[in-house]
């Protein structure tokens, strides 16, 4: 463990020669991408990592940005301190001239700090929470959808595709607002429980654990108040817990709207295509929304598939590719890695919805939150997750299913 | 109550295994050693750590690093002053960092409170709520002890997460970015470094003057065996809450530090039984129990490993770094039992004995 | 009333799941006096073993038993032989060992699957009973049979085989034991063996009810300690009532009380006891009082 030490301190001074030596690697466009790469949310560190390889793979065959190679390089953190020792690896050590990420919230708020302590600009792709945009860093901007806008997105699936689809007026519409009790899932049911009481739903709050062993509790609870739809945000392992659980006490309100998670092969491994059928969805938009609503989804699937031989497991990596594919633009069309400049310029951005994959456009509100990046609402039919919602986005020949519950 | 029996079979077998892996403090030495004694050897240290600062002052990277290593290192032998000699295996020590983490941070948003003067009432705080955390169950001895404080860490995780209003509840709380020495918030990695040292030089001088005092022999003597030092007329109860208290407001202030360098935390985080709880107590192992400077060393080893092997591996194979972390951990464990203090002490007397011959 | 039968049936089947749990725990801390953090990565690792039974041999998830227990059995068995024996002088050292065991298990299986979740299909998964307005998923009720199955075999195994007595002599004296030429080291390494295997036993079990993830050992082992040590350390009968005490606990603070707080509830009546009755409920009364360093 000694050596190790010592060997760390030789790396440092080694690193201090090439330094000197090597202005020959300048020649790279670095980006320092922060996300965790171990513990519970290494999965979606690594795909969202993917989604911007992808994207740097595109942009170096047509010969780099700014006449320079992209590279990729990762540091992982799973909490704020290692956010901070993140950055500076990534800025002290690799010499990165950009920083991104991050799929936590948590994360995302200490990196672009300590970022911009080293004047370095932060480009956020996806993690969710307002509080990040509204902090008015001036190094930091998102061009993903925040917690409002999947909060929003939720409720408007609630007013214009459940409450017609019920025969129902918002009135004597009973929601249930179940969620996990981190950031994540408190932030997103917060503004849900405001913009549903603000249409005059009659809304009741339950709150779980993502590491609870047992939510039959959660599931008892929402069952007793009767909801006409059951509107939860969670992770993958408590989503799936909660829907087996709601099948075994066989808790059947008329509509279920999961945001965030439920959408993979797994919860369908583990509830049943069944159970899941007519179950809506709030996710990113994913590779199947259709041409026109997010031009070049079926190209991002195709080249997913080419590099990692398999299906992308989340639909964040897509939205990362697709922030990553802005910062590459932004950086071309400012010529610098500035910050400042870089900012300035994507300040400036006015691209409709629908010039991206994700059908997103660029428009940035004072807060540098793009507001043209909405999640998409999807739906469980018959084993497959089909976009329903908004219109444009459904695909040639698809529809949407009744609700499926009783 | 013990069986008396029982208790008079292990005791000569326990004491020998105390002294055993006692070496700077082994009472048959000519020389009693005292406070002042073993000063000039920690300043010494001391000098030697601000030495590193100063030759790493370019290297933003490996400054976060050592600040880290610092923070545990102080925070480690905090916990040490109950865990190593009084023997008392806390593994709740993260609720008294959280105490005095939000002490610190709600004195300064709210109240507009200097952290620098907001420290105190944090220590203050930590120190009283281990108090009346450990007393009943100090009653408990070894791994009982141990689950117990750490079932107060679960706790403390629930409540935090309901106080909204003291702790931001799971969205976390967080402190805006306003440079000043006042705030104790600064642009550049040095200062943090330097700050940290400074809490690993006031741990280890306090650490230096318990253990040689009243205090540390009878906390020593607790562990050692409890009967024999009830026997001797110390109130058991008594010098184990002075130890914990002490421990706690150490420990308390090194959580406001930790938060005024993050500057955004949740609950989650503060008590995380496996960043905090049983980490500050397994540097103190690694570098050697109940030693004046094994948490010191434990801390300068592990930290910098971690850091180093997640700045290497992290990236490539996810989990990586903790695969070869967790292996050096259980290697340490098998091969140094008594800490790195305790090989370096052995392969020091091996060496000594050599020379006569 | 139709609340509280189904609060109290969920209690209760939550209940044999921790039971299921701790018992091998409860096995190891009793008679090796080992704070074993690694526990949860036990029954984790069952939960994959099981997995990978599904997935490649293609047979019932229960039906993964058959590899699942001596697989556990042996990677007990040597994990105590190479890790824990050689530190019996040093109990501290011990639990960092396991400690450290619990993070490489944990990252090893995260390396292995890059963190994807994992679920298991059976049939058994997919039904459930209505008794009285009070609904029953199967499997839980299974995990409920088996952990009772397992308590009664457990604790007549400790009573009347050889085996068993010799683990329970080494429990209560293990120098009396030695004197009269039962091998101790030996039955440390099998009773470490018995309590993974019962792990993997509760993993297996489990996994039609839980979604994989490397991390789910961790979410089990704190209530499992709680379990051990309010039913009564060493007391097969007190873990399996311990489990009871915690899963209705947990359920009616959750249901109750508010769901975000049935942890905080949970361990507070744990304190409570240990406070009270710091022996656990079925324990020898004096346990809790012989230090970790009297054992050495």
């Amino acid at each position: 463990m000694t050596g190790a030490t010592f060997a760390q301190r030789v790396a440092a001074i080694a690193a201090a020669f090439t330094l000197t030596a090597g202005a020959a690697a300048a020649q790279d466009l670095k980006i320092g991408v922060v996300n965790p790469f171990s513990g519970g949310m290494a999965l979606y560190g690594d795909e969202m990592t993917r989604g911007y390889d992808i994207a740097a793979d595109q942009a170096n065959a047509k010969g780099g940005v700014l006449g320079r190679k992209v590279v990729v390089l990762r540091a992982s953190a799973t909490n704020p301190q290692e956010a901070i020792a993140a950055v500076e690896q990534l800025i002290g050590r690799d010499k990165v001239d950009v920083l991104s990420g991050t799929y936590v919230t948590a994360i995302a708020n200490a990196a672009s700090e300590a970022a911009l302590n080293n004047n370095k600009l932060y480009w956020e792709t996806n993690a969710l929470a307002r509080d990040l945009t509204d902090r008015g860093l001036p190094n930091f901007t998102r061009t993903g959808p925040d917690s409002t806008a999947f909060a929003r997105r939720s409720v408007e699936g609630t007013l214009q595709l459940v409450i017609p689809k019920l025969g129902k007026t918002a009135k004597d519409m009973k929601v249930w607002i179940e969620h996990e009790d981190s950031a994540f899932g408190t932030s997103i049911a917060k503004e849900q429980e405001r913009l549903l009481k603000e249409a005059g739903v009659q809304v009741t709050l339950g709150s779980h654990s993502a590491r609870a062993v047992d939510l039959s509790d959660s599931i008892l609870r929402a069952k007793n108040a009767a909801p006409d739809l059951w509107l939860s945000t969670g992770y993958v392992t408590d989503h799936n817990l909660l829907l087996r659980t709601a099948r075994e006490q066989s808790f059947r309100p008329a509509a279920m709207m999961l945001v965030g998670t439920g959408d993979t092969f797994e919860t369908l491994e583990s509830v049943g295509k069944d159970f899941l059928n007519g179950i809506l969805l709030v996710s990113y938009p994913r590779a199947d929304v259709s041409e026109s609503f997010g031009p070049g989804a079926a190209a991002f699937l195709a080249a997913y598939r080419a590099k990692y031989n398999r299906d992308p497991i989340a639909p964040q990596a897509m939205s990362a590719f697709v922030g990553f594919k802005i910062l590459l633009e932004t950086i071309a069309a400012a010529g610098t890695t500035d910050y400042e400049k870089v900012i300035a310029t994507v300040a400036k951005a006015d691209k409709p919805l629908g010039t991206y994959e994700t059908g997103y456009g660029l428009k940035l509100d004072k807060t540098m939150q793009n507001t043209r990046a909405l999640p998409v609402i999807a739906q469980w039919q018959d084993g497959h997750v089909k976009a329903v919602f908004p219109k444009e986005a459904i695909a040639p020949g698809g529809t949407m299913l009744d609700l499926g519950r009783k | 109550m013990i069986n008396p029996d029982g208790a008079s079979a292990f005791a000569p077998a326990s004491s020998a295994g105390a002294a055993d892996r006692t070496g700077p403090r082994t009472r048959s030495a000519p020389r009693v050693k005292t406070f002042a004694s073993e000063l000039p050897r920690a300043l010494l240290v001391l000098g030697l750590l601000s030495g590193l600062v100063y030759l790493y002052s370019g290297d933003t990277f490996t400054l976060n690093t050592l600040a880290a290593a610092f923070l545990f290192a102080g925070l480690s032998s905090a916990w040490n002053i109950i865990g190593g000699f009084g023997g008392q295996f806390s593994l709740g020590h993260s609720v008294f960092f959280a105490v005095g983490a939000y002490t610190t941070a709600n004195l300064y948003l709210k109240a507009g409170i200097s952290p620098w003067i907001a420290l105190a009432p944090a220590a203050l705080l930590a120190a009283l709520v281990a108090c009346l955390l450990s007393w009943p169950v100090f009653r408990l001895r070894g791994p009982f002890f141990a689950i117990a404080t750490m079932a107060f860490t679960e706790v403390a995780l629930a409540l935090g997460n309901y106080m909204e209003s003291i702790t931001g509840g799971t969205r976390g709380m967080s402190i805006p970015f306003r440079l000043g020495f006042a705030n104790m918030i600064f642009r550049d990695r040095l200062s943090y470094a330097l700050l940290m040292l400074g809490f690993a030089a006031l741990c280890l001088l306090v650490v230096l003057a318990v253990h040689r005092s009243r205090l540390g022999y009878y906390l020593q003597a607790v562990r050692d065996n409890e009967q024999a030092a009830r026997a001797a007329g110390i109130s058991v109860l008594r010098v184990k809450l002075m130890g914990m208290a002490l421990s706690a407001a150490l420990t308390g202030i090194g959580g406001g530090l930790f938060f005024m360098q993050v500057r955004v935390a949740d609950p989650a985080a503060l008590l995380s039984l496996f960043e905090f709880g049983v980490k500050f107590a397994l540097i103190a192992l690694i570098g050697g129990l109940g030693t004046i400077y094994g948490p010191l060393l434990g801390a300068l080893v592990v930290i910098p490993l971690e850091s180093w092997l997640r700045a290497e591996l992290g990236g490539i194979v996810p989990g990586a770094n903790l695969i070869v972390l967790s292996l050096c951990l259980i290697l340490a464990a098998l091969f140094m039992k008594h800490g790195i203090v305790g090989s370096l002490q052995r392969l020091f007397t091996i060496a000594t004995r050599r020379i006569p011959r | 009333m139709a609340d509280l039968a189904n609060i109290v049936a969920v209690g209760i089947l939550l209940g044999g799941i921790y039971a299921l749990v701790s018992v091998g725990l409860n096995l190891i801390f009793g008679v090796i006096r080992i704070v074993n953090f690694a526990q949860g990565e036990f029954v984790m690792l069952g939960m994959y073993g099981t997995y990978a039974a599904y997935t490649f041999l293609r047979v019932d998830p229960y039906l993964a038993l058959v590899v699942v227990l001596p697989g556990l059995f042996l990677f007990g068995a040597i994990v105590q032989r190479l890790i824990l024996a050689p530190l019996r002088t040093e109990p501290t050292m011990q639990i960092f060992a396991t400690f450290g065991l619990l993070m490489l298990l944990e990252n090893v299986v995260l390396a292995l699957t890059r963190g994807t979740a994992y679920s298991v299909t059976s049939v058994v998964a997919q039904t459930s009973i209505g008794i009285g307005g009070v609904q029953v998923g199967l499997v839980r009720l299974v995990a409920l049979a088996a952990a009772t199955g397992v308590a009664v075999a457990l604790g007549l195994f400790l009573k009347h085989s050889m085996l068993g007595r010799a683990i329970r002599a080494v429990a209560q004296d293990r120098s009396a034991a030695r004197l009269v030429g039962v091998n101790v080291d030996r039955i440390y390494m099998l009773t470490f063996g018995i309590g993974a295997a019962l792990a993997g036993l509760a993993g297996c079990l489990l996994t039609p009810i839980y979604t994989l993830s490397p991390q789910i050992g961790t979410s089990f082992i704190l209530p499992a300690f709680a379990v051990v040590v309010l039913g009564g350390l060493g007391s097969v009968l007190g873990a399996y009532i311990g489990g009871f005490i915690v899963g209705l606990t947990e359920a009616f603070a959750g249901y109750y009380l508010d769901p975000a707080l049935k942890h905080a509830v949970l361990f507070a009546v744990f304190i409570a006891v240990l406070i009270v009755r710091p022996s656990g409920l079925f324990g020898q009364v004096g346990a809790e009082e012989v230090g970790l360093r009297d054992q050495s």
